[in-house]
């Protein structure tokens, strides 16, 4: 599909090998996703339309700068496991930027709750979830899932940037209480947040480690430069079954 | 069956009260609940539905929440409860938190919370639908959405106790 950015220069759309993630390959290679509210930005961001066999399509530029999902993305990630149809727990949910990206690539099939605690970020993301339909907003200390016990489903995807000290224990929390066995994970990790002084490595090894006693099982971790300083992304299975070495019993 | 022994699973349609059907000997660990967890019709030889109380207007559901989540019993769960067992002390009502339990125990029931117990709670979530045929797909999730909505909208405005990040 082809079809012009703003000033008139041609962008062709190809489909990302992540299911719900577009590339828009123009002067500079940008990452997309399809927008569900097409005519609006969410925090300013720019749109890109294209003319498809279904007729106009619309786009939206998705930052690696301000989005750490894209930052992995771009990164060269394995899987993020958002894809359409997805039920998704977003733990630091922040203003919904992000999560409007999210809520494009899940679509009208799947599922956002989107819990953040600051009520001023919240005020943003209720804002952003009025048009969003598939965006269930939870403003509530990710640190208490029983708070929130009640708006909130089994889910096929659990995520957190929630950049605290005791991060591992939110996430497991969280995970014990709603995400579904062999459900995945995506955790983002600021080393400065959990020891400033240690060495970033050092942190996310041990971060990890933290993880692993949980029933969470890594399968893989990035850094995230040029974007983000010292930040790590790992992904990986939840309480999944021990994998067979032996294919004979 | 165990006619002593319920759960009770709070959604964002209304309360629930699951009745365990088997005794102590059966583990979250074990290798029968493990699997079950996996499959409904296994999960469902374990935990039945005993009785679902919708809640019937949107004020009653957030007045629920709000309760709920401060490990208060409110007047439509004492009503719930109430109404479908009699309090006795011989009568347990687990619960997946500790401050809840205790209000339930005031109410005359025994109360509690384990790690057992939100393992059970988790496979309830995980088969919830299973059990409640009327409820239609899509029916729990857009509850919940305009749930959250009113929930969130109340939290954002009166933030008298909380201390947001001034730090700039």
């Amino acid at each position: 599909a082809r079809g012009g950015a703003r000033g008139g220069a041609k962008v062709v759309v190809e489909q990302h090998r992540h299911q719900g993630v577009f590339i828009g390959k123009g002067k500079e290679d940008v990452l997309l996703t399809k927008n569900m509210l097409p005519g609006e930005s969410v925090y300013g961001e720019k749109r890109i339309s294209v003319d498809a066999e279904e007729g106009k399509v619309e786009y939206r530029v998705w930052n690696p700068f301000r989005s750490k999902i894209a930052a992995a993305i771009i990164g060269g990630i394995d899987n993020i496991f958002i894809q359409p149809g997805s039920k998704v727990l977003y733990l630091g949910a922040a203003s919904g930027t992000t999560v409007s990206h999210v809520s494009d690539v899940v679509g009208p099939t799947g599922l956002v709750y989107a819990v953040e605690f600051s009520a001023r970020s919240g005020r943003d993301l209720i804002n952003v979830a009025k048009k969003r339909t598939n965006i269930i907003p939870i403003v509530e200390d990710a640190r208490f899932p029983h708070k929130y016990r009640m708006l909130v489903g089994m889910v096929d995807v659990l995520f957190a940037d929630v950049a605290q000290p005791d991060q591992a224990r939110i996430f497991e929390l969280n995970a014990r209480n709603f995400l579904k066995t062999d459900g995945k994970f995506v955790i983002s990790i600021k080393a400065s947040c959990i020891d400033s002084t240690a060495a970033p490595e050092k942190v996310f090894v041990e971060e990890v480690n933290r993880l692993k006693k949980d029933g969470f099982r890594p399968e893989e971790r990035i850094t995230l430069e040029p974007y983000e300083r010292d930040h790590a992304v790992v992904i990986g299975s939840y309480r999944a079954p021990p994998k067979d070495k032996k294919s004979k019993k | 069956g165990d006619e002593n022994f319920y759960l009770l699973f709070e959604t964002a349609t209304g309360f629930c009260l699951f009745q365990r059907l088997f005794g102590e000997e059966i583990g979250e660990q074990s290798k029968e609940y493990q699997e079950s967890l996996a499959e409904a019709s296994k999960f469902k030889k374990l935990f039945k539905l005993k009785k679902f109380g919708p809640f019937t207007s949107a004020e009653e559901a957030l007045d629920s929440i709000n309760s709920v989540s401060e490990g208060v019993v409110n007047e439509t769960l004492e009503a719930f409860l109430t109404s479908n067992l009699k309090p006795s002390n011989k009568i347990t009502v687990a619960v997946g938190e500790k401050d809840l339990a205790s209000a339930i125990a005031e109410l005359g029931y025994r109360s509690f919370t384990s790690s057992q117990v939100q393992e059970f709670l988790r496979g309830i979530r995980g088969h919830f639908h299973s059990f409640l045929k009327d409820l239609k797909a899509g029916d729990l999730e857009k509850a919940q959405l305009g749930l959250s909505h009113s929930y969130s909208r109340s939290k954002v405005k009166f933030n008298v106790n909380r201390v947001d990040n001034m730090i700039i």
